[in-house]
């Protein structure tokens, strides 16, 4: 069983680098310099916040748990820099509040998932909508801007060779994130905890604590990122970053995060993510709007479920018409896989 | 009880048809043979208790009345009729319902509803006025006042299995299964059940009832037949048949194959208990552990010894009484809080809550002393972690490709020795293991044991939870019986038998010597 | 209090405080508000709560089965934009085929979710959050980005917000807010008289039970996305009356207010209890408090969203937290009083066998 997953992860990461690299072909063929450094670098760089965010996500849907709140706390930080310069706040120190925003937020939906135990989906459905309105509290109607040229200069010049400062930010923290989940024993938690909470806690893991970290790093790693799309777009308006969290839980999942929690790697996500960016870039090069981009990655998000639920169903079907009566030794106190629930 | 008292109205085994009858029927799981040419025959206006040890094949046999498995050999009989009962839903149409222990209620739907949201035949509209006044009636004839129109979630477990009985009437049930329905009532609740038995009875259900309390089982069973080891022992008429020689067809397993214990040295007393309770789970629960001791808890399902090993692990903590360590009271109010007294606990469900099972044995087993595989920057030191996966994996001798391998690929023997492992490497002073042979193979079995031997000549206090008497018996030094949360008895090894100890926990009082223990105070005085 | 706790079920105190809280909030916005308690001020919010109460029906029996749609903004727009394009084309439409074809189309849209929740075992929120974007883009690209506008419908489309049915003083009764209350009844009465409306509760009371009690559960669960579709497409026509003027991006972020509506109506987001009376309650809360709270002399209208979400935060953490309690209480209410009556008639002791 876990072999068989394990496989199909496997296969599911080999599968999404077979389907990047067509991608890429066919556009580099249609596209000369498709492949050049600074046209990578400014595919990276139009989506660089969202991805920032992936990782942050992946580590939620591993421990088993969701944040649809991301967006919105993207907008409200970078709301929050717009408004604190615009009344004479240094820079620096906006930055450091619209952070520590973040880190606010990420602890109130902690509290209610990890310490009340209400389900993540309702609180940070709550979230969505509240922190948004919070932004809005402080910017209204109007687009904010006029922040300092070091600032946007860093959302939008190279700063290292051809390379700007949020691709930077990205890499590191994808290494980061990377090291993290396979590598430490924070990460080791959150597959623990998102795959069996009942073991973790019968092995006196504290679930509550990691669960409340995780909805901090979470907000925090969003609030970021919603700093550096204030710095990338030099203006901020109450709608800056609606509707991301499509986007941003689309690439989990299609990097092979199971939304049951418990498996998945950065790998994958990587992969999904460049995949998902060629993808968007093919389909402007064949004058698919944005719009419609957009509705493939809703077809892509169902389907990276869709499929491996499918397949298990066939394989599944397959196996019974094998014709067991017995089941195998060594299952004798094994109850039937447990199919998920319809719906969460 | 004697065979002087009045004997129930018996039904005539013979002359009425059985309503069903079961007939040389087996079943097999892997290796294990649950039943083994198993015949029994139910007859219309009978309560037939169905008597045997843990694992002596009731549940199977009742899962295969119920439809949920098929026998691999032998044959359903109903009405005279060969039948195949396939699914559950085949049962409910030949009259056959099956009330558990845990009552499968909807808690959001009221009393009425949930008797009747079975039934598909009547229209297309619930008629709700009329619904419940058929629930009403169907309560009434069971003579149980319940508001119908409450929900079901208010309900008390008892109430809750009156709702199930209501629901299997009202579907025109003959043959009505009940597994241990009253493990969880109190006296007066029981007493009701009872009642509503004997009306069925006299309606003519033909009533199979299984349950580990002796004294009920001679009160109302017209006949009785006891399993041993998936065989069938014997049926007979409740007047042939008496509390000790039932319980001695039960227990008659061999006991040879056990692995004995070599002596320990006795150190000072490490861990007691004094009147530990968990309020409405179990209560006034006292005993000591030494170093270099082993202390069995025996009893049956239900008799909430599992509870007992939680609290002292403080995954589900005591609310009344103490835990001393070293004579030192202590607060354990989380594992966490355990495992730092040097307290650790192996689960009976290795599956679902002592494994993650996706992840690999070294994982597996470094999961609740993780910091110490953690260098300065929080990383793992993996070296470090497949070191001691593979010390635990010569020693315990768990058979596997290599420690990566994932937890779910391994035998039910193999797991339990890595769940052993990771609680030996937290190096705890107390362990205590709830079931550690349940489902591994028989030379699994004999290691396990082997283990614990050498643990306690390492000088570790030991607390063996087991379902299995033999176990129990040759692997304790003291053995402490549990009765639906109470204490009930302790004896030292060497007075104890399999009839004595299987005695107590089904509430039988000793025959030789004491008097019945009275029955516990209600509050323990801390 | 303890006589109390047994004449009202715990489930019911939510309906009676959201009255309460209803009653409390218009009588604080008629005093700070001048001219709150008119005519226009209840045909504005009956208008509105209508389209909400609608949808608010159709989520909630989704949400008594333990799943969730959030594709129903997404579906309003298709539906209204649809419509009103064919209306613009063809005035002569009969309106019963127009209304049919809007909870038609809905009802499509709704089966899609109901298959890949049902059987396809795609969590509903992944599902349906898909199919927000694809129903969305989908009405994005076949538009063109076009407006729908009034000058091109019809006369009686047009003239049906405005038609009074009748009036209770002040307050003209509307034809959409008639059409909300028909509904909530119709399928309160479903819930409760049909066999159907009785399984939704039990699979999200208890889905282990209901499956093993050989319930059709992912027909019930189909059928439950179906019928939301339905009316969801309803709410689609009704929104193209209520507006006339429909944008590429009408009903945008409807989903979010429906699904507070239910929640703060009390229907468990674990699912298994609630009402359609509740999930109304909820809506005429939630739509009181948007459309007046920015009524309020010194309020920024941009107040709303934050409240909206601590409203839905604070509703499941009551679900969660009080009626917990207050459950428990109820119960251990009920032991005394069982404890009391057996001491009072102790006759029935153990064995009394035959």
């Amino acid at each position: 069983m876990a072999r068989d997953l394990v496989r199909r992860l496997g296969s599911w990461e080999g599968l999404l680098l077979v389907l990047l690299l067509a991608i890429v072909a066919v556009n580099a063929v249609s596209v000369p310099g498709y492949l050049g450094v600074q046209n990578q670098i400014n595919l990276l760089q139009l989506n660089v916040e969202k991805v920032i965010v992936v990782l942050a996500m992946t580590m939620v849907i591993i421990a088993g748990e969701i944040d649809l709140s991301i967006a919105s706390v993207m907008g409200l930080a970078a709301v929050l820099v717009a408004w604190l310069t615009e009344r004479g706040v240094s820079m620096e120190l906006a930055i450091v509040i619209a952070l520590l925003a973040g880190v606010l937020a990420g602890a109130f939906n902690g509290f209610w998932v990890a310490v009340v135990g209400l389900p993540s989906l309702a609180v940070t459905l709550a979230g969505l909508i509240g922190f948004r309105g919070v932004a809005r509290l402080f910017i209204g109607d109007r687009s904010l801007g006029g922040f300092p040229d070091w600032f946007t200069g860093l959302g939008q010049h190279p700063l290292l060779g051809p390379i700007p400062f949020a691709i930077l930010a990205f890499s590191v923290l994808l290494v980061v994130a990377a090291i993290v989940l396979q590598a430490s024993g924070f990460g080791r938690l959150l597959y623990v905890v998102g795959s069996s909470p009942d073991v973790a806690r019968y092995s006196g893991v504290r679930v509550r604590r990691v669960k409340w970290s995780i909805f901090i790093i979470s907000s925090t790693v969003s609030a970021f990122a919603g700093i550096l799309l204030a710095a990338r777009l030099g203006a901020v308006r109450g709608s800056t970053a609606e509707g991301f969290e499509l986007d941003i839980i689309t690439m989990v999942l299609l990097g092979g995060v199971s939304i049951f929690g418990g498996s998945g790697r950065i790998l994958g996500v990587f992969l999904s993510i460049l995949l998902i960016l060629n993808l968007r870039n093919g389909l402007g090069l064949l004058n698919v709007s944005g719009n419609a981009q957009t509705g493939v990655l809703g077809a892509l998000l169902i389907l990276s479920v869709l499929v491996p639920n499918v397949a298990r169903g066939v394989r599944g079907r397959l196996q019974a018409r094998g014709g067991r009566s017995l089941p195998p030794p060594g299952r004798l106190t094994e109850g039937a896989e447990p199919s998920p629930p319809v719906g969460g | 009880m004697t065979l002087a008292e009045a004997t129930p109205p018996a039904a005539d085994p013979v002359s009425p048809t059985p309503v069903i009858e079961i007939r040389g029927v087996r079943k097999r799981f892997g290796s294990t043979q649950a039943l083994d040419g198993v015949a029994i025959a139910l007859v219309p206006g009978e309560v037939h208790a169905l008597l045997g040890e843990n694992g002596a094949g009731k549940s199977t046999l009742i899962r295969i009345m119920t439809g949920v498995e098929q026998p691999d050999e032998g044959q359903i009989l109903v009405d005279g009729r060969e039948t195949r009962i396939a699914s559950a839903l085949d049962a409910q149409r030949l009259g056959i319902a099956a009330i558990y222990q845990e009552p499968m209620t909807f808690p959001d739907l009221t009393v009425a509803e949930n008797i009747f949201i079975s039934h598909r035949d009547r229209g297309r509209l619930v008629d709700r006025a009329g619904m419940r006044r058929d629930a009403e009636a169907v309560l009434e004839r069971l003579g149980v006042q319940l508001d119908v129109s409450q929900p079901a979630r208010g309900l008390t477990l008892a109430e809750q299995q009156t709702v199930e009985i209501a629901k299997a009437l009202s579907l025109d049930v003959r043959i009505l299964i009940m597994d241990e329905p009253t493990a969880s009532l109190s006296a007066h609740e029981a007493a009701r059940l009872f009642r509503i038995v004997e009306t069925l009875r006299r309606d003519g259900v033909a009533v199979l009832f299984i349950s580990h309390r002796m004294e009920e089982v001679f009160d109302i069973a017209n006949r009785i037949t006891i399993l041993r080891d998936g065989k069938w022992i014997l049926t007979a008429p409740r007047a042939e048949v008496t509390t000790a020689s039932a319980i001695r067809h039960m227990v008659g397993r061999r006991m040879d194959d056990f692995f004995r214990r070599t002596p320990a040295e006795l150190g000072e007393v490490v861990l007691q208990a004094r009147g530990l309770g968990r309020e409405g789970i179990f209560s006034d629960i006292s005993f000591s552990v030494r170093a270099g001791e082993v202390v069995g808890f025996a009893g049956l399902v239900g008799a909430r010894r599992t509870d007992v090993g939680l609290a002292l692990f403080g995954v589900e903590p005591a609310t009344s009484g103490e835990i001393l360590l070293d004579g030192a009271p202590v607060t354990i109010r989380s594992a966490q809080d355990a495992l730092r007294l040097g307290i650790a606990y192996t689960t009976e469900n290795r599956r679902e809550l002592g494994l993650v099972l996706p992840q690999s044995i070294a994982a597996n087993i470094s999961l609740p002393s993780l910091r110490r595989y953690l260098n300065a920057l929080g990383l793992l030191r993996v070296s470090a972690e497949r070191a001691t996966a593979v010390a635990f994996k010569e020693r315990l001798r768990i058979r596997a490709a290599s420690v990566d391998a994932s937890a779910a690929s391994l035998s039910g023997g193999n797991q339990q020795k890595v769940v052993l492992s990771k609680w030996l490497n937290v190096a705890p002073r107390v362990l205590v293991l709830d079931e550690p042979t349940r489902g591994i193979d028989v030379g699994a079995k004999a290691e396990v044991h082997q283990i614990i031997d050498t643990l306690v000549h390492q000088g570790m206090a030991i607390i063996l939870i087991s379902s299995d008497l033999p176990e129990v018996l040759a692997m304790s030094d003291r053995i402490l019986v549990m009765r639906e949360g109470r204490q009930t008895a302790v004896f030292d090894a060497a007075e104890a038998t399999q009839e004595i100890v299987l005695g107590a926990a089904m509430g039988q009082p000793r025959e030789a010597g004491q008097p019945p223990q009275p029955d516990p105070r209600p509050e323990p005085d801390a | 209090m303890t006589a109390l706790l047994q004449r009202i079920r715990p489930e019911r105190f939510r309906e009676l405080a959201l009255v309460v809280i209803i009653l409390a909030l218009i009588a604080f916005f008629g005093s700070q508000i001048p001219d709150f308690a008119s005519g226009l001020t209840f045909t504005r919010i009956s208008t509105s709560v209508a389209v909400i109460a609608v949808l608010a029906v159709g989520q909630t029996m989704v949400v008594l089965t333990r799943n969730i749609d959030l594709s129903v903004g997404s579906i309003v727009g298709l539906v209204a934009y649809f419509v009103g394009t064919f209306l613009t084309r063809d005035q002569g439409i009969n309106p019963i085929v127009v209304i049919a074809m809007s909870i038609g189309i809905g009802a499509a849209l709704g089966a899609v979710n109901g298959l890949l929740v049902a059987w396809g075992r795609v969590p509903a929120i992944i599902a349906t959050l898909g199919t927000l974007a694809i129903y969305r883009v989908f009405l994005v690209e076949a538009s063109g980005s076009r407006t729908v506008t009034t000058d091109k419908l019809p006369d009686w489309l047009l003239q049906l917000p405005r038609v009074s049915l009748f009036s209770v003083g002040d307050f003209d009764i509307l034809p959409l807010a008639v059409v909300a209350v028909v509904v909530i009844i119709a399928f309160q009465l479903m819930l409760r008289y049909l066999p159907f409306g009785r399984r939704l509760f039990a699979i999200g009371s208890n889905p282990e039970a209901a499956r093993v009690a050989g319930f059709p559960v992912q027909r019930d669960v189909f059928v439950a996305y179906l019928l939301n579709g339905g009316l969801a497409g309803l709410a689609g026509f009704m929104f193209l009356v209520r507006f006339g003027n429909i944008t590429v991006t009408a009903g945008q972020g409807l989903e979010l207010q429906v699904v507070a509506a239910v929640v703060v109506g009390g229907v468990n987001i674990f699912g298994g209890s609630g009402s359609m009376i509740g999930a109304f309650l909820g809506a005429v809360l939630i739509d009181l408090l948007q459309q007046s709270i920015i009524r309020l002399p010194g309020i920024s209208e941009f107040v709303r969203d934050a409240f909206l979400g601590l409203l839905i935060l604070l509703a499941v953490a009551s679900d969660k937290v009080i009626l917990g309690r207050l459950r428990a209480l109820a119960a251990r209410a009920r032991r005394q009083q069982e404890e009391e009556r057996l001491h009072s008639d102790a006759t029935g002791g153990l064995g009394s066998g035959p």
